[in-house]
């Protein structure tokens, strides 16, 4: 005969590990049999079973009725029991909440711990009808003799509002006045509450500045500061004096303090409230810089990743003097740590202009290579890319496919930003393309794609580099044969096949093309990339034939012959595909 | 705000799972802390405790509205086990590492150098302790000290309630004391991870406690 109790559960469970769900399986009859009963105790004993059951992944939603009777015990004890169980299983869309409010009213008026227990259950599971109902009483209850109390009405009401936003105008004038609350640790929650409501409609907020200042000035904890600081960050956009009178302080607070995580929050305030902006701002933000690139270069990773945030931040702003301390930032692109790397990343992406756009890319595109695991031969365009293979080390921390994606797509995203104003020289830019095909390793296939026919269609000049590379990406097997192998990007062949088809004019060897374009080892490919090779087949036929007929000679005819037979019976072997689209064409 | 609180082991078994907000399905409570898992434990040595999770896709999960911006998990590890908050951009995120130390603290002074077990056999504690520290997804209180005075009030009511309701028995059934559950085991104490004097000088000398 077991004595059924929490402890006896767990100790039960954990010498069951073998069969641990018939055992559950058995504790929760167990359990539906306890809470049926007149016993208070056991019926508690049971629901807190139950509640830690329901870590584990076990439903507890079966039992809100009788998490209600425990929660109306007039023991403390088995009050809190009921109170931890509506937490963790209620949600507002429980509809045994109805049943809730008178006894959440008595909980609100009865002895302290009884309200602390029903305020925090409160912040779990109250509804618009429950907040509707309690807003007056919390209201009063502002003034409640005992602090804690107090903090807790003003973090309980936070979710009030969420449900009834009618309740914010209501309490507004008491919870100003908590901002003055001889308490510190009030005031602490007063600011927070007004922070998080302030994501939503900061301008309703602007009427706090006069106290908030006042707190700013004379505080010295830092986790009000943060949410001050933050709360004037989300504010001063809608007026323009108080940015000027908050100059000074938030200058005083990024000198003085020694929590990075204040300085964030002082730099990020000054962005945001335009303070680094202009001449008269340039003090100010090469102060911040300079700041943050100290813990840049600090061992802590923690302090990094925020540095490299608020960098983030300051670029858009000041790129000159974000600039300066490139080295360091692209150093991190090889720290081990995903985050920092993806916050490098970041911050190159939004650093680059037309000036040292190929120097970026350059630099993350060999940062790719050390990423891929094996160095394989690159027919690539760029030359600064070949050496970078040659002296790559082995040593580099292995990239995930998802990271290389995207350090693939932002190098695409920085180039094409604008319509393209940051490349200068098209060219280079489809060679760039290239290597991400060879260099990524992940499937860039139809981002790549996109772009080489945006760049080729728009942009005429490059037309004839384009079509060389193109033939260049046909001519290569590997491609063809990997077409099941998502990191091959054999998708790009589609562009390929069809640039090489529409500007066949730039072709400098079309019946080279045209074998290409009509080997055997194409129907590996998938069906509408064969396609368009079909296509584009007819294109280079048609065109080269165009050509030869401008300067007609007897000894051609031969091998035009040879060729369209060639090309016929490439066609053959398609008739019977699979695909309609194939044998359409 | 924060969204969600995770205390797990380092072999991914949940001790504590706290939401704040609320979850588009039911079977999301173990998932979630699942998924933060695999992510959290794969970490290696010295890495920054800051994680961002636009692969995980919490938001929908956790029925937020995106408007509000990117979802962090702040974590630390002490001894077996990891302390995940998951917070939004409403939050400090030193700020959130600062408020571990803090939990992990005031857990250490209700249970007297904490370790797992602690956590296993009073999980309604925990529960008690996280309560004074963070409610509804807002920070309550900061200071270890008020903290663990708010926690003695609540441990002796619910022990002076307890006894007047059962005044023959000893101290075990539902409530089990603060003892450690009867255990045989060695465990490891958490109070590795330094008193806070030290952890705050080595804090302002930039260093982390791990």
């Amino acid at each position: 005969m077991w004595e059924r109790t929490l402890q006896d559960l767990i100790r039960g469970l954990r010498a069951n590990k073998t069969d641990e769900r018939k055992f559950i399986q058995q504790a929760i009859e167990e359990i539906r049999r306890e809470v049926r009963g007149k016993d208070m105790e056991l019926k508690a004993g049971a629901i807190l079973k139950m509640t830690f059951l329901d870590m584990l992944g076990y439903d507890l939603t079966w039992a809100n009725f009788n998490i209600i009777e425990v929660m109306s015990s007039q023991k403390y004890h088995l009050k809190t029991i009921g109170y931890l169980a509506a937490s963790q299983s209620f949600s507002e869309h429980t509809d045994v909440l109805m049943l809730t409010t008178n006894l959440l009213k008595k909980d609100l008026s009865s002895t302290p711990a009884d309200v602390a227990l029903a305020l925090n259950g409160l912040s779990h599971f109250v509804t618009p009808d429950l907040a509707r109902d309690l807003t007056q009483e919390l209201n009063a209850m502002l003034n409640h003799s005992r602090a804690h109390i107090r903090k807790r009405v003003v973090l309980a009401l936070f979710k009030v509002i969420q449900q009834h936003p009618d309740a914010l105008p209501y309490c507004l004038p008491r919870l100003k006045e908590k901002l003055e609350d001889p308490d510190a640790s009030v005031v602490s929650s007063t600011v927070n509450l007004f922070c998080e409501l302030s994501r939503r409609n900061p301008q309703d907020f602007l009427i706090l500045a006069p106290p908030l200042f006042h707190i700013l000035t004379t505080s010295s904890n830092n986790w009000m500061l943060i949410k001050v600081i933050k709360l004037f960050g989300a504010i001063s956009p809608f007026e323009p004096r108080l940015v000027k009178k908050l100059q000074d302080p938030i200058t005083d607070l990024i000198q003085t303090t020694s929590a990075i995580s204040l300085l964030y929050e002082c730099v990020h305030t000054c962005i945001v409230g335009g303070m680094l902006e202009g001449t008269s701002g340039l003090p100010l933000a090469r102060l911040c810089v300079t700041k943050l690139s100290g813990f840049l270069e600090n061992d802590d990773q923690n302090l990094k990743f925020i540095a490299m945030m608020a960098m983030v931040k300051i670029v858009p702003i000041r790129p000159d003097l974000v600039a300066e301390h490139q080295a360091v930032i692209l150093n991190s692109l090889d720290d081990f740590d995903i985050s920092i790397r993806m916050r490098a990343l970041d911050l190159i992406s939004s650093m680059v202009t037309s000036h040292n756009a190929q120097f970026l890319v350059q630099q993350l595109l060999s940062h790719l290579v050390k990423a891929s695991e094996k160095s394989e031969t690159l027919p690539s365009a760029s030359e600064s890319l070949s050496r970078a293979v040659v002296a790559a080390p082995n040593t580099a921390p292995t990239f995930t496919t998802a990271y290389r994606l995207e350090v693939a797509t932002r190098v695409i995203d920085m180039c094409s930003r604008n319509m393209y104003e940051n490349v200068r020289d098209f060219d280079w830019y489809l060679s760039v393309l290239l290597d991400l095909i060879y260099v990524a390793n992940a499937d860039v296939a139809s981002i790549v794609r996109e772009q080489l026919m945006d760049v080729v269609i728009r942009v005429k000049a490059c037309r004839a580099y384009a079509v060389k590379l193109m033939t260049k990406l046909l001519d290569d097997d590997a491609l063809v044969l990997g077409a099941n192998d998502p990191t091959k990007c054999t998708g790009v062949l589609w562009a390929a096949a069809w640039i090489c088809g529409e500007y066949c004019d730039d072709l400098s060897d079309p019946r080279y093309a045209l074998m290409r374009l009509v080997i055997p080892s194409i129907a590996l490919l998938p069906a509408d990339i064969i396609s368009i090779y079909l296509q584009s087949a007819v294109k280079v036929l048609s065109r080269w034939l165009i050509g030869l007929s401008e300067e007609w000679s007897d000894e051609q005819l031969p091998q035009v012959k040879s060729i369209v037979a060639t090309v016929l019976e490439g066609f053959q072997r398609f008739v019977s595909h699979a695909d309609v689209e194939v044998q359409e064409r | 705000m924060i969204h969600a609180v995770f205390i797990f082991n380092t072999s991914g078994t949940p001790r504590l799972t706290k939401f704040y907000s609320p979850l588009k399905s039911p079977d999301l409570t173990t998932t979630i802390p699942q998924k933060i898992f695999k992510l959290v434990s794969s970490r290696p040595q010295g890495a920054c405790n800051f994680l961002d999770v636009p692969d995980l896709d919490l938001t929908s999960e956790l029925n937020i509205n995106r408007s509000d911006n990117r979802l962090c998990i702040v974590y630390r590890n002490y001894a077996t086990l990891y302390f995940v908050f998951v917070v939004d951009g409403a939050e400090s995120e030193l700020g959130m590492l600062d408020l571990i130390q803090v939990f992990v603290e005031s857990l250490d002074r209700a249970f007297k150098n904490v370790c797992e077990l602690d956590l296993v056999f009073h999980f309604d504690e925990v529960h008690a302790i996280l309560a004074e520290i963070i409610q509804g997804g807002l920070v309550l209180e900061t200071n270890v000290g008020e903290i663990s005075r708010m926690v003695e009030e609540g441990y002796k009511a619910r022990k002076a309630s307890y006894a007047a309701a059962n005044p023959l028995s000893l101290s075990g059934g539902v409530m089990g004391g603060m003892s450690r559950g009867g255990n045989s085991n060695v465990s490891t104490p958490l109070s590795s991870f330094q008193s806070p004097i030290g952890w705050l000088t080595e804090r302002i000398a930039g260093l982390n406690a791990r």
